[in-house]
């Protein structure tokens, strides 16, 4: 019985660390209400703060003159009420993802974020995706040859990336692949009449996702090199080599599962800059997401698109940093997290 | 003596010394942009679309308009060099601030500060500053301020860290007893201890924030009145079919600025932080 219970079977093991998770979810679901409460008042605090009127800005490009959709507008957002009541009022419609009319595009603006957010997340992902593998792998190189000529390429290479804007990068890129070797396609998602196909879109996928990824992979680069050097240290490696293991497998068995912990912390904080990036770098690849909206709709000052793209890209952000404290409760079960 | 110290340490690091004088050069080439280039930069000058090169006269060549590139080079500069200075100024005024207050007083005022450190590590930073200047309007003022109040959080936290490891000791309890107020003690006795790491995400921050102006003109969102190398790279993205040299030129000389603080910022924190040395 004792025996039973000192030594929970895998199953067991499993389902605690299920509801662990879930423990973990619902109180990091409860830490996001102040959170998006805040991205909202700081929102309502700069329509108040610019020039010309709440309505102004919500009917954007001043295009609205219907008297009925005005009267409407005002008493959706209470435009007569004191400014506590207007911003009660307006995180009551947010509530209700209602985020204004995009007369641009005709549409509310949640459907016009909604329409172009899949885009910017395929690009967060396949950037993310490469900087991570990238930044590890160089970083391992870089560890394990440490003081090489190697770990100065690496360096060297890591400093250039770092340095690099993304949007010249992204520029420099179209040059040499797209316009002198003609390799790959100049910008867009997909050829033009096009069916959209896996293949068509992941060879428009390539450069922006180098421009976009090389910059976060030199971060993790850098990160990783020294957090292997740190965990090659530890106690437990020693001992693991005095076992008999070979430092190969040392490396990737104890080192590397260990070191990666501070990469994945610096992920989930950057999450906010990766999407912020995507914005930069959709408009040099005319890329048809997010980021392009938010260019159009500042170009031509369409606020409610602007506003509501700030307030989702937030909900992005912390939903993408829950992702990523789990996948680090994966890989440290120790790590009980606050 | 130690001021010594502190110089052959920083020197004893290459690349931040190599990083120094290139900053000094661009600096300087700031400073005295009107001696080198009197007339006004944004003046055609010659033809267009010369090649770097092509006509000793233009030795970075000329833009579509026929402008001076290196005329542009050296009085962009100025812009991009005191954005970056100022809007450093304003995110580590800001993160001083918060950090010290949450980290001397903790408590409540700790658990605020850095619920609003978080909040704005939420919003993404660049759509933050854009929403900024397209509401607010794209001048020089608010697109320092828009810049100095994305980067602050780092700067924060580090100044709370610091602050809590000072509180403490011996010569603040000392200070304490004596019945100096809580802003003196703040300011005159643990800040000046709290500062070497702070100086050296400063000067990491003057980096980020010359690469957000970049953008930020690159977009077209900049000020009109103001030539930064950001715009210079917009400008000349339409002709990358031709004259790609444009868009290259500019952008080389953001990169190799932002590389230059980049190891001035590694040689600081070697020369402040001598225990980290060996990392």
């Amino acid at each position: 019985m004792a025996g039973e219970l000192a030594s929970p079977t895998p199953a067991l093991r499993g389902s605690a660390r299920r509801t662990a998770a879930l423990r973990l979810l619902r109180r990091r679901l409860i830490q996001a209400v102040p959170l998006m409460l805040g991205v909202v008042v700081i929102n309502f605090c700069l329509i108040q703060m610019a020039p010309g009127s709440f309505l102004e800005l919500m009917t954007a490009e001043n295009q609205v003159s219907d008297p009925a959709t005005v009267a409407l507008l005002r008493k959706t957002y209470g435009l007569e009420d004191p400014v506590w009541m207007q911003l009660l009022k307006y995180i009551w419609a947010l509530l209700h993802f209602d985020f204004g009319f995009s007369y641009r595009q005709n549409m509310p603006v949640i459907q016009a974020i909604w329409i172009h957010l899949p885009a910017t997340i395929l690009l967060m992902v396949s950037s993310i995706t490469l900087a991570v593998s990238v930044g590890v792998a160089a970083g391992v190189v870089a560890s394990m040859k440490v003081r090489t000529f190697w770990d100065s390429l690496v360096s060297v290479g890591a400093m250039f990336f770092y340095a690099a804007p993304s949007f010249w990068l992204g520029i420099m890129l179209i040059v040499l692949f797209s316009v002198k070797l003609g390799w790959l396609p100049v910008g867009g998602m997909m050829k033009i009449g096009g069916s959209g196909g896996a293949l068509d879109i992941l060879h428009h996928l390539i450069l922006p996702t180098l421009a976009l990824g090389l910059f976060y992979a030199a971060i993790y680069t850098r990160v990783m090199r020294s957090s292997m050097l740190e965990v090659a240290q530890a106690d437990f490696v020693r001992t693991a080599r005095a076992k008999g293991l070979s430092r190969n497998k040392v490396t990737i068995h104890h080192v590397l599962r260990n070191a990666l912990l501070p990469v994945v912390t610096i992920l989930g904080v950057q999450m906010g800059t990766v999407l912020a990036g995507s914005v930069v770098i959709e408009s040099v690849f005319s890329w048809p997401g997010v980021g392009s909206l938010l260019f159009d709709s500042v170009s031509s000052r369409n606020y409610p698109v602007v506003l509501g793209i700030m307030v989702l890209g937030s909900l992005v952000v912390i939903a993408a940093n829950i992702a990523v404290d789990l996948i680090y409760m994966w890989l440290d079960p120790r790590i009980e997290i606050r | 003596m130690q001021r010594f110290e502190f110089l052959g340490r920083f020197s004893r690091n290459r690349g931040a010394l190599v990083g120094a004088c290139l900053i000094l050069v661009v600096a300087l080439m700031a400073a005295f942009a009107s001696v080198f280039f009197p007339t006004d930069p944004l003046r055609i000058v010659g033809m267009p679309e010369l090649w770097p090169g092509e006509d000793p006269e233009f030795p970075l060549g000329t833009d579509s308009l026929g402008r001076d590139i290196l005329s542009m080079i050296v009085h962009g500069a100025r812009a991009t060099l005191l954005i970056g200075l100022f809007a450093s100024a304003v995110a580590t005024l800001i993160g001083v601030s918060v950090g010290a207050a949450a980290g001397y007083f903790g408590g409540w005022v700790d658990e605020i500060g850095m619920r609003v450190a978080e909040l704005f590590q939420t919003i993404p930073n660049l759509i933050f500053v854009l929403t900024i200047v397209v509401i607010l309007g794209s001048t020089l003022t608010n697109i320092v301020i828009a810049i100095g109040i994305v980067s602050w959080t780092p700067i924060a936290r580090m100044t709370r860290a610091e602050f809590l490891s000072l509180r403490d000791r011996e010569f603040v309890q000392a200070c304490r007893s004596m019945g100096m107020s809580d802003l003196r003690i703040i300011v005159s006795e643990i800040l000046p201890n709290a500062l070497p790491p702070v100086i050296v995400l400063s000067s990491l921050v003057v980096a980020g924030a010359i690469l957000f102006e970049s953008a930020v003109s690159f977009l077209g969102l900049g000020d009109p009145n103001v030539a930064s190398w950001g715009r210079l790279v917009g400008d000349g993205r339409q002709l990358i079919r031709s004259s790609w040299y444009i868009c290259a030129i500019p952008g080389i000389a953001i990169m190799i600025t932002v590389l230059c603080l980049n190891l001035v910022g590694d040689g600081l924190n070697d020369a402040l932080n001598p225990k980290l040395r060996d990392r």
